[in-house]
């Protein structure tokens, strides 16, 4: 891992000659905050850099809501994904091991993988309902993406962190070496700052070591009661970046459909004999938290709830996952 | 090594012809346009084209690769349209998926086997392969019961097994009809007629969840260790690959970790005879 700079304005020309060669998304602001958008050269300019967090997530790039899977993958021109905060990056973990499974690898998965380079954004300041730093994933990223880029002062920063990333720089002209230390730890105080404001509002809130054995022994009453809001609208789990439930719909010619599934929908689990595990609404909610804090953490290495707190602000009953969490510590 | 091969295309596979087992049930003979090799208790996707797909464990031998069948109980929309297909038609396979009996954990022990309605289909399959075993077992001892005995399937099994070295095989209905003199009564009922070794024997329990329930009690009170009963479990496995979401039972995708698991396994699962 190593730090290159460039000026913001040779950047943006970079961005824009790396558009003939990659297909580029990245977040841009408007009135209501901030998205991944397709870059065309007039938007470069628009890019949102260091700022949490768009509102979508990431996987949604590797995870359509609706696709073919049966007809041959195509190969795409290459993507960059730019401005990825380190929640999401994060969050790819683990469908990295559901979908890269050594038995069962899918395809369309992986070669999206392959040809995605990941471009994160050390987030400075926090949202709302930001609370990465809970379950131990720092609001910057050292891992997992290929490079990070930071804004400032008309620079552009680029934390080199994998080999993908490092091929990427040989396509940006006018880079060099960042050796000016003090660049690196008026960032470092950033962070440190990022880090201080989530842990001032996210005080009390347990962490992911605590989450799974809180949720275990919760009585029912929680679940009836925080769940008496819920309309199984599936705004959670199509929101969350590390919910990948998905059903098979057959079309003929043999042909399957993967759709994006959420097992708050009523008759998720249901079987054709019409047994249903999950028929009540306040089951269905609870297998949400017992996927994510119980059972996934003891199947996969990888975490399967980021704190991007996503999940909070698409909901429509204003369910809030954290107040949950704090009347069961 | 990372595998290429599209984990989510059917192999194709026709039709040959449909039995008629009960009103309910139907068992289709299918032929893979590839040859297709299973371990018993493993299950496939099959799906009837630009319809709709579901889960079931062959019911053929796990030694034969050139047919495999399916025994199909109608429940829902796409086991309506299974039964109303003709020989000749095209079917999907995917699979096989999951783990199935360790028969190799069998040998040397009696196993008792007890089956339910169409819960059966997975134990004939499992009963080809013990029978290939057998010198390897010191005995088979199959109890079924059926909703009424119009409801049985496979009868002339039953028969092939009680002449069988080393097979045993018992009937009850849980409603007698005319011309029944056998057995009335739940399945459980049967394991009053049967010597068996419990210390040095498995059961197998396969059928409805409500008799996969009592059946596991049973042998619980009889003396079975949790680790001595293996049950194959049914949840609405879409995708077989451990990704789709739809099979988990607790901390288990049913689909990659069973869909055979002991009682040991499963025992602090909530809902697991739902």
């Amino acid at each position: 891992m190593y730090y290159l700079s460039i000026t913001k304005e040779e950047w943006d020309i970079a961005v824009e000659q790396l558009l003939l060669s990659y297909t580029i998304f990245a977040p841009v602001e408007n009135e209501f905050g901030q998205d991944y958008e397709l870059m065309r050269p007039a938007d470069i300019s628009r890019i949102s850099y260091n700022k949490p967090k768009p509102a979508t997530p990431l996987k949604n790039f590797f995870l359509p809501v609706k696709e073919n899977v049966t007809t041959q993958p195509q190969s795409d021109k290459p993507r960059i994904i730019l401005g990825i905060p380190n929640c999401d990056i994060q969050g790819l973990g683990i469908l990295d091991e559901i979908y890269l499974d050594k038995d069962f690898n899918d395809l369309y998965y992986s070669n999206r993988r392959d040809n995605t380079i990941l471009i994160a954004s050390d987030c400075f300041g926090i949202l709302e309902h930001c609370h990465c730093l809970s379950y131990n994933i720092k609001p910057y990223s050292f891992e997992r993406a290929d490079m990070a880029v930071i804004h400032r002062d008309g620079m552009i920063i680029l934390r080199v962190i994998s080999a993908k990333g490092e091929e990427l720089t040989k396509k940006i002209p006018h880079v060099q070496p960042l050796t000016d230390g003090t660049i690196i730890s008026a960032i470092d105080t950033e962070h440190n700052k990022t880090e201080d404001l989530l842990r001032s509002s996210n005080k009390g809130l347990p962490d992911y070591s605590s989450t799974g054995s809180l949720v275990k022994k919760a009585n029912n009453e929680i679940w009836e009661k925080y769940s008496s809001h819920c309309v199984s609208c599936g705004a959670c789990t199509t929101i969350c970046p590390t919910c990948t439930c998905f059903l098979l719909i057959d079309k003929p010619g043999f042909e399957k459909v993967k759709q994006m599934d959420a097992c708050q929908y009523p008759g998720f689990e249901r079987v054709a004999g019409g047994e249903d595990a999950l028929f009540e609404l306040h089951n269905r909610f609870r297998n949400r938290y017992m996927c994510k804090y119980v059972w996934k953490p003891g199947k996969f290495k990888s975490l399967a709830c980021t704190g991007c707190g996503r999940c909070i602000e698409a909901c429509i009953g204003k369910i809030n996952k954290n107040e949950l969490f704090m009347e069961l510590v | 090594m990372v595998n290429d091969k599209n984990i989510y295309k059917p192999l194709r596979a026709k039709l040959k012809d449909v039995i008629d087992e009960s009103p309910l049930i139907k068992t289709l003979v299918l032929i893979p346009e590839k040859q297709f090799s299973f371990k018993t208790g493993q299950f496939i996707e099959l799906s009837v084209d630009g319809i709709g797909e579901a889960p079931f464990t062959p019911s053929s031998s796990p030694l034969v690769t050139e047919k495999l069948e399916v025994t199909i109980m109608k429940t829902g929309y796409v086991t309506e349209y299974m039964h109303n297909l003709k020989p000749g038609v095209f079917m999907g396979i995917r699979g096989p998926y999951g783990r199935g009996y360790p028969v190799e954990k069998f040998f040397g022990k009696e196993v008792l086997i007890l089956g339910g309605g169409c819960g059966l289909a997975p134990i004939r399959s499992l009963l080809y392969a013990l029978e290939a075993i057998k010198d390897k077992l010191i005995k088979v001892i199959l109890c079924y019961g059926s909703k009424t005995p119009t409801d049985c399937i496979y009868k002339p099994l039953f028969n092939r097994l009680n002449i069988t070295e080393k097979f045993e095989a018992y009937r009850t209905v849980d409603k007698a009809e005319e011309g029944w003199d056998g057995s009335v009564g739940v399945v459980t009922t049967l394991l009053n007629k049967i010597k068996v070794d419990i210390k040095n024997s498995i059961a197998v329990v396969c059928g409805p969840p409500i008799m996969m329930k009592f059946g596991t009690i049973r042998l619980l009170e009889m003396g079975y260790q949790e680790d001595q009963i293996y049950l194959s479990m049914e949840k609405n496995m879409s995708c077989g690959l451990g990704k789709c979401g739809h099979c988990m039972m607790g901390e288990f995708f049913v689909c990659k970790d069973g869909p055979v698991f002991t009682y040991n396994e499963l025992k602090n699962t909530p809902d697991i005879w739902k």
